[in-house]
């Protein structure tokens, strides 16, 4: 599985790389990057949907 | 520059004499003690006080955004300080650094105050300013921060919370105590133990209660969360909600009084916008939170040797984030001295707990940045302009009823003393 991050609709709230940081760090401007290409850990998958769940701008998303 | 700084060191820039942060001017007026320190100490080792001092506003930015090198916690969590034993408040989620558990706490609730959830409170503030404001409506006067900043706000979280409005009276006796054992010692300390420990008397059968049949509200909500596969004990339990009392309560009311003093003092020339415009009691909000916010400093303690300009911290210091001072910081901020709700260079809008905004202004510090920014942040934001835009819209002429006012203070800024005006009077047609 695969993190997608949509620049237009993401804020740079924060939430995902301060909740997530397994996941995701600050990158250039304040948008996150995603440290893990593909995800399949179980562990790891857990962060992404938690993020997905408590980001403000609806940005986030797994796809196959 | 302070009186007490002696006239220069070998580098060219003034030397500061530590004890100045002790001094009533320093709790008055620390602005000029900030311009100095970010002048000519921008990593100043104090001492006396045995700490290090960062004021600029990209490196207070950059100490907050930096967990590898900055911890919150005094303690070390596998060490052998019990969590909640030498805090007013008990077990409590400040206690924790920057580790999963304390991620995890903070998750509990944090969701609970921002977006829909809190858009379906916003009713309740508003019936409860208007209770608090009916109380005082009819005297032509008010002193704002008995009568009415200092009420609002712990109604409000007491509301969340689910407990019975009757006994909110007893609530606020109780969150002032809290309060004040949170930066001194002594009899301070002691009468916010007895607070603590009569709040507790009282919720510990709620926490029964609740935990069997859980509602809605707040407080079911932490009695059932379950952190690691088990739920909190009710000692923890306890320990949230005192925070979320004091935290919850004592910031936003602080808020409240100090948009109000800046309006009637500091630029009552914009007061006539505001009331034109009751938008702008966010632009209020977010100038008061730059200009001089409720609360000035964070405390850090370094993991690492950390390098800062020519400067470097050892291990184990103790680091002061004076985000007051880095909000007066001309490197971030045109004429930073100036409180101005119509400001161009600053973000007005909802605060980021990363500190970066898509219009590529600059955020105030007031909240702090990242793992440990204020969870209670856009609650206090919408909570503070309600509570203001119904005072203001159901008076008129509201003015200072003293031409003198003694200015916003803190009785003691060091320990996360909160600013504020002590007294705030104003007289009002209606």
């Amino acid at each position: 599985m695969k993190v997608v991050i949509d620049r237009e609709k993401c804020f740079m709230s924060g939430e995902c790389y301060y909740n997530h940081p397994e996941l995701f760090k600050m990158g250039e401007e304040g948008y996150p990057e995603i440290l893990i290409e593909d995800v399949t850990d179980e562990e790891h998958l857990r962060h992404a949907r938690e993020a997905i769940e408590v980001c403000p701008a609806v940005a986030i998303s797994l796809t196959e | 520059m302070a009186e007490a700084a002696a006239p220069s060191d070998e580098r060219g820039g003034r030397d500061l004499d530590p004890r100045v942060f002790d001094s009533p001017e320093f709790q008055r007026d620390p602005f000029p003690i900030y311009k100095a320190l970010r002048d000519h100490h921008p990593v100043y080792h104090d001492r006396f006080h045995n700490r290090w001092i960062l004021s600029r506003y990209w490196d207070v930015d950059g100490a907050f955004q930096d967990n590898e090198s900055f911890d919150r916690a005094m303690y070390k969590p596998d060490g052998p300080y019990k969590f909640g034993t030498n805090h007013v408040f008990g077990p409590n989620i400040l206690e924790y650094g920057n580790s999963d558990e304390h991620r995890r706490l903070r998750n509990i609730v944090a969701g609970q105050f921002v977006g829909q959830k809190l858009n379906d409170f916003l009713p309740m503030i508003d019936q409860i300013s208007h209770e608090v404001i009916d109380r005082f409506i009819d005297d032509g006067e008010v002193e704002i921060v008995s009568q009415f900043s200092s009420q609002v706000p712990i109604r409000v979280i007491s509301n969340m919370l689910g407990l019975p409005r009757e006994d909110e009276n007893t609530f606020v006796g109780w969150y002032q105590d809290l309060i004040a054992g949170l930066g001194f010692g002594g009899e301070y300390f002691a009468r916010g133990l007895k607070a603590r420990n009569d709040m507790w008397d009282y919720i510990d059968p709620m926490i029964e209660e609740r935990s069997k049949n859980p509602g809605e509200d707040l407080l079911s909500r932490i009695c059932v969360a379950e952190l690691n596969g088990s739920r909190m004990t009710p000692e923890e339990i306890k320990g949230f909600v005192a925070l979320l009392l004091a935290a919850g309560g004592d910031t936003t009311d602080k808020a409240i009084a100090n948009m109000w003093y800046h309006l009637m003092y500091t630029r009552p020339d914009q007061y006539p916008d505001v009331r034109d415009n009751p938008n702008l009691w966010e632009n209020v909000f977010t100038e008061m939170m730059r200009y001089d916010p409720v609360v000035h400093a964070q405390f850090r303690f370094t993991t690492r040797e950390v390098q800062i300009h020519d400067k470097v911290i050892p291990e184990r210091a103790g680091v002061i984030l004076y985000l007051g001072a880095g909000n007066r910081d001309e490197r971030a901020f045109n004429d930073p001295d100036t409180f101005d709700i119509h400001r161009e260079d600053l973000h007005m809008r909802r605060e980021n707990r990363s500190g970066r905004y898509k219009d590529g202004k600059n955020g105030h510090l007031g909240f702090g940045i990242g793992q440990h920014f204020c969870m209670g942040y856009a609650m206090a934001r919408q909570e503070s302009a309600i509570a203001c835009r119904m005072l203001a819209e159901r008076v008129k002429n509201i003015r200072p009823k003293f031409t003198e006012h003694d200015g916003v203070t803190a009785p003691n800024i060091d320990s996360g003393g909160f600013r504020a005006p002590s007294e705030l009077w104003l007289e009002f047609d209606r």
